[in-house]
């Protein structure tokens, strides 16, 4: 993980922003995109907003013959109501998420999270699908999405599948797409009546990469909790669930000393390491902590709604 | 402070030119016919070059030329010529140049860097100081007997030692003898990165008699050129450098940057210009950072509290090269201590090489990070001694007119009020009041001072001057050598001229932007130094000006000299205001009514040396090394948040004894001076991996606090108590600004949770470890707390 400079073979300090020549592609449509990946997929790489891809590239983490620049596909780029769910486009930027009156109300665990990611010109360039396919462990928006119970719709040539997101990841900077596979949208059903959900960030500064994050979603009835999940940022080689912690709380009256206690199961269900930004023993310790004032704002947000 | 028009007034900025893009900075100079250069890093900290094949690059279509380090057999360097050009028979640190290209495009030297093969022997890298200094350790410049030092640097050939510094006052046993309380302390700083906004440019450009000229980014103009001449052997006068606005410096663009490579590459290709520009990974390795730190220290006291003795072991972590942090070892060993008057102090100080990125100055140069550690020690003491922690300063501190320096010499009288700087901040923080308690049982507040002083750091003979011309329309045009990096100096000397000769402040021109063979001479822009010397040479030119409008007056009007007098823009007969000429009428001599002119244009010219510094004795320090002190007080009050270990500072205060001339710009200094020491006490470190590689050469790792993490309140006073032979009293202030902030939020975070944090940047996870390692029963009760209130 602490690879911070690997950078090109012969020059490491060679850090132009196009190190290699790659052919380029900017297709308008979907057809057109999954058409190019089908050709093409195994040795291309995807430009939706840039904001991670170009640092790789500049960096040598990735060398594409081929980039196809998908910004340009505007069917891509939506947030829609559909009653019981609301459907992102993975064009969708991090800027549109921040303004949605849709997101801040149903999701606020997502808004919670679009609001410390990056600073507004970051967040007018990046987009949503970009974060996820990515697939850093510190991506903001997926403990969010996680514990929102979101699926993912993957799209090729052959046809599309919708899987969990909590499927999705396979290791740092590791999905399982297929090479001929785009992200097309994000499906989020709507949260169940009474309950509520929360995210937290810690880092070192503001507008910067998390040390750890946790969201978390929770339901509480006739004081006791029916429903709970609990996703970890940056603690594992991907985002995680925390199963055990989770089902260690189901059933248990919503007392804080409860929560105290129990949250702790946490750091047995994550696997951190030291790296630049943080150490392995200091994410165990504030990774219990979050998740806790992460519940109790689900709690606080639910019996206001 | 009496009150004047100009002087002391926060007039805005004159030159806005930053504000409509209009400014041009080094980057923007692009010279017809130009080449670009492109410099290839080692892989290895510390390796032996047994080979490097620079074929494939010249294969490249439009690469010109590839330099390897033997085509420069000779170093470079200021206080210590320890830098090879390009890296010759080894590499000194991960990143040292090892080969440059020369191409007509930059994206050709670019692909040609790729292909230069260097055959490397891998060595043991050396990369910390205790590692440096052990006796079997690594010999990081073998050939170090040969190099050329300053005669105030002391290096150990045959070993890692840079500089070895001796400041010895009193009988430190004897000292110690009296002292009822002794507490000990070890304190660290990591190497740190300046952060300034814009990397480092150079265009260079060789004439074919031999005239150099070169644009590029740097604080001081006169000091480029003299180094380029001195290292390369060209005659200064034949040596011109372009100085433009600089993107930032703090430090780390004083002295001779990499204009000689630009300069070297030109030559070898019959003059045509060749620009070198870098990226910000790369300003990260070829750039010079900050040095790293380790002190040791014992500091005694009586029950009385009285500061008795003082014993100290310092030690800088230069890196690669110590040419300028050699001085830094000289400038925290001569001022060992806080603002004060300890009678017997015995320091060594240290400079100790290792394979890490070259050092520089960095704002404050030493004096943040000696005090982050004496002013720790203060407050210790206080503590152990059961005295309040300002009343313990206030018994010690600087007298002037009484007191002596560490340097053996007497402070004079009006060198300033560093008691009334501690009573102030102590006030403004709301020192030993009771402290408003945060709702949440894991938030604890707490608040810490530390008082400081700082004169700039420099050669007893370090000159500057100034020349003052009159325009025909009567507005003054002002030409001197110090650098405009955003500090505003050229803005306090335009209003020094306004004030002296009543014109309004927008007709005097301080251009920002000058080249050496147009301007008079300035050493450096260093030190806090620019205002204190060129406002001394500058008055002096103004006095020469009016010396001259009298003269003229005086002939006009058939009066003596001493009966004219120069106010308004005019020179009048004393008491008769309506016998006057205008400064426009006698810009290019005054023409008589016949007809005869006499006297010519006005010019007035003016010099400043620091006529009272002189030689420090390599024994023991003894001498007066600096030409004024600016002494001040930082306080602040932070939270500390006990579950995520995160620090926040609430409210930072600062209160300096000097009077300012420009009370808007100097606001802006303590501001952003406040935010760099905030940002460098939580966040900033440069990492390298146990192979001696820099982890986080970029701003995604290392991290700069954002405008959110800006204190919610933010208190500056200056109490104008000015030094007389001082520019209208004013002292430096810009390195100043970012002293005490380290120092007191590692008192303040005591002061809250009973933690002591000795080492540097204070991160949630290393306050984590502290916590638990010193109070772990804090954290069990407000466990018992959290599980019991629900």
């Amino acid at each position: 993980m602490v690879e911070a400079v690997k950078l090109s073979r012969h020059n490491l300090f060679n850090t132009h922003i196009i190190p290699v020549n790659f052919k380029y592609f900017a297709p308008k449509t979907l057809n057109e995109a999954l058409e190019l990946l089908d050709k093409y997929g195994k040795e291309a790489k995807i430009l939706a907003g840039g904001t991670d891809l170009l640092v790789k590239m500049k960096m040598r983490l990735v060398e594409p013959k081929y980039i196809i620049n998908i910004k340009g596909i505007r069917e891509l780029n939506f947030i829609k109501d559909e009653g019981n769910q609301v459907r992102i486009g993975a064009l969708t930027r991090w800027r549109q998420l921040e303004k949605s009156e849709l997101i801040k109300n149903f999701f606020p665990s997502l808004y919670d999270a679009v609001k410390v990611m990056g600073g507004t010109q970051i967040r007018n360039m990046a987009t949503v699908g970009g974060n996820l396919c990515n697939a850093s462990p510190a991506a903001d928006s997926a403990p969010p999405l996680m514990v929102l119970n979101a699926k993912l719709v993957l799209a090729s040539k052959k046809g599309e599948r919708e899987i969990p997101i909590t499927q999705f990841f396979k290791g740092p900077g590791k999905t399982v797409m297929e090479p001929d596979e785009l992200l097309k949208e994000i499906t989020i059903p709507k949260p169940e009546e009474g309950s509520g959900s929360a995210f937290i960030k810690v880092a070192r500064t503001s507008m910067d990469l998390a040390k750890i994050s946790a969201a978390t979603a929770l339901k509480v009835e006739d004081r006791k909790i029916v429903m709970v999940r609990i996703a970890i940022g940056s603690a594992a080689p991907t985002p995680v669930r925390t199963p055990k912690t989770e089902e260690a709380l189901i059933g248990q009256p919503f007392r804080p000393s409860i929560i105290r206690e129990k949250v702790k199961l946490v750091v047995n269900e994550i696997s951190p390491i030291d790296d630049v930004r943080s150490t392995a023993f200091y994410r165990k310790e504030v990774s219990k902590i979050i998740v806790e004032d992460a519940l109790l704002i689900s709690y606080e947000r639910a019996s206001r709604r | 402070m009496r009150s004047y028009k100009y002087v002391g007034k926060p007039i805005p900025r004159q030159d806005v030119s930053k504000v409509f893009g209009d400014a041009i900075y080094a980057y923007d100079v692009k010279l017809p016919g130009m080449l670009y250069a492109k410099l290839v890093g080692s892989r290895y900290a510390h390796a032996r070059i047994k080979g490097i094949d620079l074929s494939g690059a010249l294969r490249v279509p439009g690469v010109v030329r590839v330099f390897a380090g033997d085509d420069f057999p000779f170093k470079v360097g200021l206080y210590a010529a320890d830098r090879d050009v390009l890296a010759r028979g080894k590499t000194l640190y991960y990143g040292q140049p090892v080969a440059g290209i020369v191409a007509e495009t930059l994206q050709a030297a670019e692909e040609a860097a790729e292909l230069i093969e260097v055959d490397y022997e891998p060595l043991k890298p050396v990369l910390t100081i205790e590692e440096a200094l052990s006796p079997d350790a690594p010999i990081i410049h073998e050939e170090m007997s040969k190099y050329r030092h300053a005669s105030f640097v002391y290096p150990k050939p045959g070993t890692n030692i840079a500089n070895y510094l001796k400041l010895r006052k009193g009988d430190v046993s004897e000292g110690f003898r009296k002292a009822d309380v002794v507490v000990e302390g070890v304190y660290r700083e990591p190497l740190i990165s300046h952060a300034y906004l814009e990397n480092w440019v150079g265009t260079a450009r060789v004439f074919h008699d031999g005239t150099v000229e070169i644009w590029s980014s740097h604080q001081s103009p006169f000091a480029v050129r003299h180094l380029l001449a001195a290292s390369l052997g060209l005659p200064e006068g034949k040596v011109i450098v372009h100085h433009t606005f600089t993107g930032g410096g703090f430090g780390g663009k004083a002295g001779l940057l990499l204009e000689h490579i630009p300069v070297l590459f030109s030559m070898r290709l019959g003059g045509r210009p060749v620009r070198l520009e870098l990226n910000r990974e790369e300003n990260f390795f070829f750039m010079a950072q900050r040095a790293g730190y380790l002190f040791r220290m014992r500091t005694g006291a009586t029950k009385e509290g009285k500061l008795v003795a003082h014993y100290g072991e310092y030690y800088l972590d230069a890196g690669a090269y110590a040419d300028y942090t050699v001085n830094i070892g000289r400038s925290v060993g001569f001022v060992p201590t806080g603002p004060y008057e300890i009678p017997n102090i015995h320091v060594d100080s240290v400079t100790v090489y290792t394979n890490k990125v070259p050092t520089t100055a960095f704002r404050g140069f030493g004096m943040q990070e000696m005090h982050f550690a004496f002013e720790q020690q203060m407050d210790k003491l206080a503590q152990e001694l059961g005295i309040d922690a300002l009343e313990l300063r206030l018994r010690n501190a600087i007298v002037p007119g009484k007191s002596y320096l560490p340097t053996q010499v007497r402070v004079r009288e009006d060198a300033g009020d560093p008691a009334g700087t501690m009573k102030r901040a102590a006030e403004l923080i709301r020192l030993g009041k009771e402290i408003k308690k945060p709702k949440e049982p894991w938030k604890f507040r707490g608040v810490g001072m530390a008082s400081f002083w700082k004169g700039p750091v420099q050669p007893s003979n370090a000159a500057s001057s100034a020349i003052v011309k009159v325009n025909e329309d009567g507005s003054i045009d002002v030409l001197v050598g110090t650098g405009e990096m955003g500090q505003g100096t050229i803005n306090a000397l335009a209003q020094i001229v306004a004030e002296e000769l009543g014109i309004p402040v927008e007709k005097v021109r301080v251009s920002p932007a000058r080249s050496t063979d147009s301007v008079a001479y300035t050493w450096q822009t260093v030190g806090s130094r620019g205002l204190f010397s060129e406002g001394q040479a500058l008055l002096r030119a103004i006095d020469d000006l009016k010396n001259q409008a009298k003269e003229i007056a005086s002939l006009v009007f058939r009066v003596f000299r001493d009966e004219v007098e120069v106010s308004e823009g005019k020179a009048c007969v004393k008491g008769k205001p309506w016998e006057c000429i205008t400064l426009a009428e006698m810009a290019l001599g005054y023409t008589l009514p016949n007809g005869r002119a006499i006297h010519g244009p006005l010019i007035g010219r003016g010099s400043h040396v620091p006529s009272q510094t002189t030689y420090l004795d390599p024994e023991t320090g003894k001498g007066e090394p600096k030409p004024f002190m600016t002494f001040g007080t930082g306080a602040v009050e932070v939270e500390v948040d006990l579950l995520t270990m995160r620090v926040k500072v609430l409210k930072a205060v600062t209160v300096l004894d000097t009077p300012v001339i420009n009370p808007g710009l100097a606001l802006g200094q303590v501001y952003g001076g406040a935010v760099m020491g905030i940002s460098i006490t939580l966040n900033e470190e440069l990492k390298v991996d146990p192979e001696g590689r820099l982890l986080n050469p970029n701003f995604t790792d290392y991290k700069v606090a954002r405008a959110e993490d800006i204190p919610d309140e933010m208190v500056a006073e200056f109490l104008g108590v000015g030094q007389k032979n001082a520019p209208y009293g004013a002292k430096g202030i810009g390195e100043l600004t970012m002293i005490p902030w380290p120092a007191a939020i590692a008192n303040a975070i005591h002061n809250a949770i009973g933690v002591r944090i000795n080492e540097l940047p204070i991160t949630p996870d290393k306050l984590l470890q502290a916590v638990m390692r010193q109070r772990p029963e804090l954290l069990e009760a407000l466990e018992k707390e959290l599980l019991e209130a629900s």
